[in-house]
C-alpha cells in the first residue's frame, strides 16, 4: 500500500500493531449499506455517502472498520481468538473537519477472560498514544453499563422498565425524561372497552383469539409481522407497569448513582460504598469492575488519570460493558475511544457469541495533536 | 431585481394561491395561454410568476432560484436540511391543511404512544431477526422524529412513493409515516395515529428563500406586508 496521504506516522503506528501481536486486515471501501443502518440506527444515513448498485443493493463507502471486520472475520470463519488492527480511510459527513480521513484500531475477538482483554484494549490505546504524542499528559473516561444493568436489577424494577433504561442509558436527556415517567405514570389509555374486557378475565387465550380474529377480518395476518401472542403478551406487561410507579427512593438512588464520578482509583471504593449505602447487592458487576481495575494496574495504566463517570455509555443496543475514550488532558477532542460489543457478532449473523472489544484512533485528530505540541 | 414567486401549477393550490395574491393587490395574468407555466402580475413588471409542482417549488426556494413561493410546510421541511437558516415562512395560508404521522396496525393494542413504539422497536429484532420497518417518503422528518426528538435508534426506512398506507398490510413494512387530513385513509387500511405521534401540522405556506440581496429591498418587504395583510 502506498504510504502517500497516510498519516506521517503510519510507520509508526503500523510498528504498534505489530508489537501488540495483531493481524493487519483491510476490507472493500464499498459495503453494504445494510449492516451500518441496521447496528447505528436509521441517523447514520445522513452521515454516511449512499449509492446504489446496478441490482438495486444499497451500498455506503466504509465509514467506520469495526463492523467490516467482525464480518469479514464471520466470512473467513478463522476461529477465535483474534487480534485484528486495521489502518484505513473513512468517510463520513462530518461538521468539523474532511469528509474523508484516516482510522486504524483494534478489534480484540474471542477473549473470554474479559477483565484481561477489556484492561488490554486501554493499554494498548494509551501505550499507542504515548508513542505517538509523546511528552503529552492524556486522560480518560471509562463507563460500565453492566454496573448500571446491576444496579436497576437490584432495585427489583420490573423487567419492562430495566430493558427501557438500559435501552436509554447513555443519552442523558432520554435517560432523564424516561425516569421521570417512571415517577409518575400515566394511565393506559387508548383500550376500548371490549379488549379491557378481555384483558381483565386475565385469561391470555381469549386474548390472543380476539386478536387473532381481527386479523383475519382485516386481512392483515397474512404479512403480520407481530404475532397475536407477542401484541397480548406486551399488552398485558403495559397493564402491569401502568399500575406501578417507580418508587422514590430508587428514583433517588439512581439519580445519585448517575451522578458518581471518581478516579478509577478510587471508583471500586466509591461503587462499594454507594452500594453498601444503598443496600444493593451488585456482586459479580462489582467484581468485574474491581477485577478490570486490577488488570488496568498490572498492565501499567495509571488510574488516577482514568475517571469512572457512571453515566457514561452508549445508547447502542450492541455495546454491553466497557467503554471508554482518550484526550489530551483539558481537552474535548477524542483521540481514541472504544468499548465492549459482546452482542455485536451475533447481530451480524454469527453462530456462536463471541466476545468482542475493541478501539479505534482519530488519525486526523492525532496529527493535529502532534502538531499542536 | 425582479423577484420570482413560485406558484403551484396545478389544482386546489393553484386556485387558492392566486386567490390569495390577488387579495393582496397582486392579481395574476397568465402570459399566453392559461396553461402556460410563467405569469405576471398585473401592472408589476417587478415580479415575475413561475408555475412549478409543490415539490420542486420547496427545492427552488432552498436554492434560491426564486425569491418567493407557496408551498406545502411538510415538503420544504423534508427537503432542505437547516431549513431555518435558509428559508423564513412568511405566512401560513389556512389551506392545504395535512399533518404528518405516524400510524402503526390498529391492531396493535399494545402500542399507543411513541414511548410504547421505542419499547417495540428495541425488542424487534430479537424477536424478528430485523429492525423494525417503516414505510414512508418523508425520511429526514421520520429521522428527526425518531432519532433526535424520541431517541429511537433502532428501525429502518424502506423507501415509499405512493399508497404508503397499504405497505404494513401488504408486508414492505411494519408502520408507516405519512400525511393524512382526514384520517379516512389511514382508518380504511386499519391503521391508527399514535397519540403522540404528529410529527407535522403541516398547511400551504408564503415562503421566502433567505437571499442576501432581500435585505433593505422595498419591493420585497412590499410583497410580505401585502401577502399578511391580505391574510388580516
Amino acid at each position: 500500500m502506498p504510504l502517500i496521504d497516510m498519516p506521517e506516522f503510519s510507520g509508526e503506528l503500523l510498528d504498534e500493531f505489530a508489537a501488540r501481536k495483531t493481524m493487519r486486515v483491510n476490507t472493500p471501501v464499498i459495503q453494504p449499506a445494510a449492516p451500518f443502518l441496521d447496528m447505528a440506527g436509521e441517523d447514520l444515513r445522513r452521515r454516511i455517502f449512499l449509492t446504489e448498485s446496478e441490482t438495486g443493493e444499497s451500498l455506503c463507502l466504509r465509514p467506520e472498520f469495526t463492523i467490516p471486520v467482525c464480518l469479514r472475520h464471520i466470512e473467513t470463519a478463522t476461529g477465535t481468538p483474534k487480534r485484528y488492527a486495521y489502518l484505513g480511510e473513512v468517510f463520513r459527513q462530518r461538521r468539523k473537519g474532511g469528509n474523508e480521513f484516516y482510522q486504524a484500531g483494534i478489534e480484540d475477538l474471542g477473549d473470554s477472560d474479559v477483565a484481561a482483554a477489556d484492561a488490554r484494549a486501554i493499554g494498548d490505546a494509551f501505550g499507542i498514544l504515548n508513542r505517538l504524542l509523546p511528552g503529552q499528559t492524556l486522560s480518560a473516561r471509562l463507563g460500565d453499563q453492566k454496573v448500571f444493568e446491576a444496579v436497576i436489577a437490584a432495585l427489583g424494577l420490573p423487567l419492562g422498565w430495566q430493558k427501557r433504561l438500559v435501552q436509554a442509558f447513555g443519552d442523558t436527556a432520554q435517560l432523564d425524561a424516561l425516569l421521570e415517567s417512571l415517577v409518575s405514570p400515566k394511565p393506559m389509555t387508548g383500550l376500548d372497552a371490549r379488549v379491557a374486557g378481555l384483558l381483565a378475565t386475565g385469561e391470555e387465550k381469549v386474548l390472543v383469539d380476539y386478536i387473532d380474529s381481527v386479523m383475519q377480518e382485516t386481512g392483515y395476518s397474512t404479512n403480520a409481522s407481530r404475532a397475536p401472542q407477542e401484541i397480548a403478551r406486551r399488552l398485558r406487561e403495559k397493564l402491569a407497569l401502568a399500575a406501578t410507579r417507580l418508587p422514590d427512593d430508587s428514583f433517588q438512588l439512581l439519580k445519585q448513582f448517575l451522578s458518581l464520578q471518581a478516579p478509577l482509583s478510587e471508583a471500586s471504593k466509591t461503587l462499594s460504598d454507594f452500594a453498601e449505602k444503598a443496600k444493593l447487592k451488585l456482586g459479580a458487576a462489582l467484581a468485574d469492575f474491581d477485577a478490570r481495575v486490577a488488570a488496568l494496574a498490572n498492565g501499567g495504566v495509571d488510574l488516577g488519570s482514568v475517571t469512572y463517570g457512571a453515566a457514561f455509555g452508549r445508547p447502542l443496543d450492541y455495546y454491553t460493558g466497557l467503554v471508554f475514550e482518550i484526550t489530551q488532558e483539558g481537552q474535548t477532542a477524542v483521540l481514541a475511544g472504544g468499548g465492549r460489543f459482546d452482542r455485536l457478532m451475533t447481530l451480524l449473523g454469527a453462530k456462536d457469541t463471541i466476545p468482542a472489544v475493541g478501539f479505534s484512533l482519530w488519525l486526523d485528530r492525532i496529527e493535529a495533536a502532534r502538531t499542536s505540541a | 431585481m425582479t423577484i420570482t414567486i413560485a406558484l403551484p401549477s396545478k389544482g386546489r393550490m393553484k386556485d387558492d394561491s392566486s386567490a390569495i395574491l390577488e387579495r393582496a393587490g397582486l392579481k395574476i395574468t397568465a402570459i399566453g395561454s392559461d396553461r402556460s407555466y410563467r405569469g405576471r402580475v398585473e401592472g408589476r413588471d417587478d415580479i415575475e410568476i413561475a408555475y412549478l409542482s409543490a415539490s420542486e417549488i420547496a427545492r427552488e426556494i432552498g436554492n434560491g432560484t426564486v425569491d418567493f413561493g407557496v408551498t406545502g410546510e411538510d415538503l420544504v421541511r423534508e427537503d432542505l436540511s437547516n431549513v431555518d437558516t435558509r428559508v423564513e415562512f412568511c405566512a401560513r395560508l389556512g389551506f392545504g391543511h395535512a399533518d404528518v404521522v405516524v400510524a402503526v396496525p390498529e391492531i396493535w393494542l399494545d402500542v399507543d404512544s411513541m414511548a410504547d413504539l421505542g419499547d417495540v422497536a428495541s425488542e424487534f429484532r430479537a424477536r424478528h431477526g430485523r429492525r423494525l420497518a417503516i414505510a414512508t417518503k418523508y425520511w429526514r422528518l421520520t429521522q428527526q422524529f425518531f432519532s433526535r426528538q424520541h431517541g429511537i435508534q433502532l428501525y429502518r426506512i424502506v423507501e415509499s412513493l405512493g399508497a404508503t398506507e397499504g405497505a404494513p398490510a401488504a408486508g414492505q413494512a411494519d408502520i408507516i409515516v405519512d400525511i393524512t387530513s382526514t384520517g379516512s385513509t389511514l382508518k380504511a387500511n386499519h391503521l391508527k395515529i399514535l397519540t403522540d405521534g404528529i410529527i407535522l401540522r403541516s398547511e400551504a405556506c408564503f415562503v421566502r428563500a433567505r437571499k442576501a440581496e432581500h435585505e433593505g429591498d422595498a419591493v420585497v418587504q412590499e410583497i410580505v406586508s401585502r401577502v399578511k395583510t391580505a391574510l388580516g
